[in-house]
């Protein structure tokens, strides 16, 4: 897959869910804005915002460019990565807004912030993506697979205070998880 | 030899079957296809492109099969869906743009060759002529149209003159002005 293919990927699934991110980095501020002080509410609320981004990539969501990635001559894999990294620029963003929120509110928290949850939430975006391509009890499996990703990235990086942990633990789930989503897409059926 | 060879292809799922299909389309030439639903003449069409994969019989389009090599098919054959494109003209840019970068033609001569084909379909509702010439930007040799509105045969055929073209219909009329 060429830069320019990737690009204009990223570009058109960035600008028909425009109205999505906005609504998810207005969320992720207002928590900042509202919410106790620590990492706790950061990690819950930026992974269930980057399981909800994930979702909005359910094929049928946005039909028309759906039909243009399935039809273009790409192989599965290479569009699974194209199609992973939305979700997780937009997850990124709204955690990067989350911090920023933090910062002019005057709270200590956020290089811890941008330190712990950026990890969980790729994580969490890359597992929740496998749900979108399933239906019935195993989309809502993988959905509580992925809220399960950010439950022990919390144990991992809060209870246990090991960023290291939190971090090579996300590392492991992410890479799985990508290969399983490029599997199942490389599968896909899009009738 | 044929373009597009389907042998006895057809799709199957829990909740749609469709085919089995027989077609021998050679290059320039068209055929019609007339099925019983919208979402079998959809999942016909989508066979005839490469995008979906039979579950029974074969698909071959120039020399490739889209179970093995589906990325060959799709340089040759170009699949337009039966649904809407609503754009505005800075969409339309910005939709040829990326059907360009997609299918890594040039993007001034895609712009050009777009503007071109919007000038032969004028007169055509942009809905549907839009769908159309994003899917041309990548002169393929194969086009298959899912469900094309009738009312537009003659653009729609002037258009693709030179190309084969494989159209599936639910409406006998529809299917006899494609035919």
């Amino acid at each position: 897959m060429t830069a320019r293919a990737l690009g204009a990927m990223l570009q058109a699934r960035l600008y028909v869910s425009r109205r999505f991110l906005l609504y998810a980095c207005a969320v992720a501020v207002f928590v900042a804005l509202v919410a106790p002080l620590g990492v706790t509410a950061p990690l819950l609320c930026c992974s269930f915002l980057s399981i909800a981004i994930a979702l909005d990539q359910t094929p049928g969501r946005h039909r028309h460019l759906d039909r243009c990635e399935q039809s273009a001559p790409l192989f599965g894999r290479e569009l699974a990565r194209a199609k992973a990294l939305v979700p997780c620029i937009a997850a990124l963003l709204a955690t990067l807004l989350y911090a920023c929120a933090q910062v002019a509110r005057g709270s200590p928290d956020a290089p811890l912030t941008l330190l712990v949850v950026p990890p969980a939430v790729i994580a969490t975006t890359l597992v929740a993506l496998s749900a979108t391509v399933r239906t019935g009890a195993t989309r809502v499996l993988y959905v509580l697979l992925a809220a399960g990703t950010s439950a022990i990235a919390y144990v991992l990086a809060i209870v246990g205070r090991s960023a290291a942990a939190e971090f090579a633990f996300c590392v492991l789930i992410a890479f799985l998880a990508l290969r399983q989503y490029g599997e199942t897409l490389a599968r896909y059926d899009p009738i | 030899m044929p373009l597009l060879r389907m042998k006895d292809a057809s799709f199957v799922n829990a909740s749609l079957r469709a085919g089995p299909v027989n077609v021998d389309l050679e290059p320039g030439c068209r055929a019609a296809l007339r099925l019983g639903a919208p979402q079998e003449a959809t999942a016909i069409a989508l066979l005839a492109a490469g995008v979906a994969k039979a579950t029974t019989g074969s698909v071959l389009i120039g020399d490739f099969d889209p179970r093995v090599q589906s990325v060959h098919c799709k340089r040759l054959a170009a699949f337009v869906p039966h649904e809407p494109l609503e754009l505005d003209d800075g969409d339309f840019l910005r939709y040829v743009g990326y059907r360009a970068a997609l299918w890594n033609v040039d993007a001034a001569a895609a712009r050009a060759y777009s503007q071109e084909l919007r000038e032969r379909l004028n007169g055509m509702h942009e809905a549907f002529a839009f769908p159309l010439i994003g899917a041309l930007i990548a002169q393929p040799q194969l086009v298959v149209l899912d469900r094309p509105q009738a009312a537009y045969a003659q653009r729609i055929l002037a258009v693709l003159q030179g190309r084969a073209l494989l159209s599936t219909h639910v409406q006998a009329e529809s299917a006899s002005a494609f035919a």
